[in-house]
């Protein structure tokens, strides 16, 4: 009972303090917590593949730029096209793609899995790069009008406001991310679990394993594809190298390894150490990447279960020491 | 009636000839035991019937329905459960969920993403019930991985159940098991195989003969015998090729 009410205390804190934390940091950390919100969201649907099922995956950008290329073009090509239809436009592009690839990926595992996304991911990069007639090639698409969001005749809210958009990024961002964290509560979820512990049993159980891996396959793009639409919205670009590029298939591994790979948070957790470590660090230098490098090091070798893992083990530690 | 029947099955591992015309005859609500030295195709034949592999030539008839090449996922929803000679089990998940996921296939339930599986208090109920049944109730939230090997054989054992199976495959589910661990697991697969059909893999042979109504006995990929107890330990075949050193105990068969 008692844990029930901590429980929604927390919520509670949690929502309080996003609504009150543009007024508390002004906007320039509005803009750094977006980011941070959509790594947030990109890691923890990667880590469904990841850390639940056990698939490692080198070209989940794919989604993310798709979702981002799929809102952009939407907004430039179609005058008047409205917010949230758009932001549908990216997600729809991201499970068309999880579509066409999860029959193939569902089949493989392991350095396979990993290395056909790579492929792929690689394959989109310099298809965007020279289909520049559609893409924009080096210099993406931009400057597309954001529509407001709006319920016609009742509310209408203006995205280029900086406040105004990082509300409605918050409200898509953690939906999407309590979504992803009900999806590992379900019966779903947990023969999601058992395909990582012992797929050859999850057939034996009754369960068709590939079709199971292709609905977290697809569920995980999807969500990716949400990542990257917001992304596009809160940039007003999208380019290849935002988009595609290896680094953003990196992105989620490191943060979901640095976060903690066995938990539904350590992903949040990594997105945040990797945001602030990036706020830091570009004071000094522009050499981000050898910072990020430094400290995937630095955790693979003296913590391998990532901030999560650790913690919980600090805490096990001090539990028992109080308890003797 | 034959609830199985494999018919003329052949299989081979790249050349390798594993199994030779094996024609096994299961009857509905017998324990059956399968019996042969190592190496003689007893759990290839067990991959066989239950789609991990599929024969290089024969045909496999489950409850009169031809299943040859049908995946394990499929067969065990036409009520084959099976358990396996090396412990496959969902380790890093608890005892407690390892059962529950049979429950869930059990109910059909595959693709449900709109409640949480925690607030489900019938599969819950019927898990625990389960694990009460084998004995596993205090172990309830122990990792699978960490269970104690006797248990963690109950609950491969029970995993094979779990789902209700009308035929149960069983590959040696007392291997590497103490005299007393053997013993609780007998007693085990008697209670829980009640009113079921079962066949068992099995190297002990007082567990065969305490266990079995019927014995095949396989050698070199091919079956030797198939029968009572009694006459297959007579039988001198088999005789000659366990070099008459069977064992089992006497007074059985008088
Ligand atoms: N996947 C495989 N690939 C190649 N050869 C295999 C494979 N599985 C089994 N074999 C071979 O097939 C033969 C029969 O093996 P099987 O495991 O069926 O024997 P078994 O009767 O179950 O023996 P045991 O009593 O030791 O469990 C052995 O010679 C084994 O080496
Ligand atoms: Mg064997």
């Amino acid at each position: 009972m008692m844990n029930k009410t901590v429980k929604w205390i927390l919520w509670i804190a949690g929502f309080v303090f996003l609504i009150l934390y543009p007024k508390l940091f002004g906007i320039y950390y509005s803009n750094v917590f977006v980011t941070f919100a959509i790594f947030a969201l990109y890691a923890t649907s990667y880590n469904l593949l990841l850390g639940y099922t056990g698939l490692l995956s080198f070209g989940h950008a794919m989604f993310f730029g798709t979702g981002a290329y799929g809102t952009a073009l939407a907004l430039t090509h179609i005058s008047g096209f409205p917010l949230i239809p758009a932001l549908l436009a990216g997600v729809l592009a991201a499970i068309v793609l999880a579509l066409i690839l999860c029959p193939i990926m569902v089949r493989v595992g392991g350095t396979a899995f990993a290395m056909l996304h790579l492929a792929f991911g690689s394959l989109l990069y310099v298809l965007t790069l020279k289909l520049r007639h559609i893409t924009g090639g080096e210099d993406g698409i931009g400057g597309f009008d954001i529509p407001p969001f709006s319920i016609p005749g009742i509310v209408s809210f203006d995205m280029t406001d900086p406040l105004q958009f990082f509300y409605f990024a918050m409200a898509v961002l953690v939906g999407s991310i309590w979504v992803l964290w009900f999806f590992t509560k379900t019966p779903f979820g947990q023969i999601m679990i058992a395909v990582r512990d012992n797929a050859k049993r999850v057939d034996y159980l009754g369960f068709r394993v590939p079709q199971t891996k292709a609905v977290i396959y697809v569920f995980s793009g999807a969500f990716c594809g949400v990542a990257g639409s917001v992304y596009a919205l809160f940039q007003n670009l999208i380019t290849a190298e935002d988009g595609y590029h290896v680094m953003t298939s990196f992105a989620p591994i490191m943060m979901t390894m640095v976060g903690g790979i066995g938990s539904f948070f350590g992903p949040i957790f990594g997105s945040a150490i990797f945001g602030i470590l990036e706020e830091l660090t570009t004071r000094y230098t522009e050499r981000v990447e050898l910072v990020f490098g430094l400290v995937l090091v630095l955790v693979i070798m003296f913590a391998p279960m990532g901030f999560v893992g650790t913690v919980k083990i600090i805490k096990a530690k001090w539990f028992t020491r109080q308890g003797v | 009636m034959n609830i199985l029947e494999t018919q003329g099955l052949y299989h081979d591992f790249s050349g390798l000839k594993v199994l030779f015309d094996v024609n096994l005859q299961v009857e509905a609500g017998e324990r059956h035991a399968i019996i042969g030295p190592n190496g003689a195709g007893k759990t290839t034949l067990f991959n066989l019937i239950t789609g991990t592999y599929k024969p290089s030539r024969g045909k496999i008839v489950f409850k009169e329905k031809d299943i040859t090449g049908e995946g394990p996922w499929k067969i065990l929803r036409q009520g084959m459960g099976r358990s396996f000679q090396i412990t496959s089990t969902f380790d890093r998940m608890t005892a407690f969920q390892n059962i529950r996921l049979a429950v869930l296939s059990t109910r059909g339930i595959r693709f449900n993403l709109f409640r949480k599986v925690d607030s489900m208090p019938d599969i819950t109920e019927e898990a625990e019930e389960i694990l009460r049944r084998i004995n596993l109730d205090s172990d309830r939230d122990t990792l699978a991985g960490n269970l104690s090997y006797g248990k963690h054989r109950s609950l491969e054992i029970s995993m094979a159940l779990a789902t209700n199976p009308d035929l149960v495959m069983l590959d040696e589910p007392t291997a590497g098991m103490s005299k007393d661990e053997t013993h609780y697991a007998v007693e085990l697969i008697r209670r829980l195989t009640e009113g079921k059909t079962t066949v068992v893999i099995e190297h002990d042979m007082d567990v065969v003969f305490s266990l079995a109504d019927r014995i095949t006995v396989l050698h070199h990929g091919t079956i030797l015998a198939t029968g009572e107890p009694c006459d297959v330990r007579d039988n001198q075949a088999v005789k000659d090729a366990y070099l008459g050193e069977m064992g089992g105990e006497e007074d059985v068969c008088y």
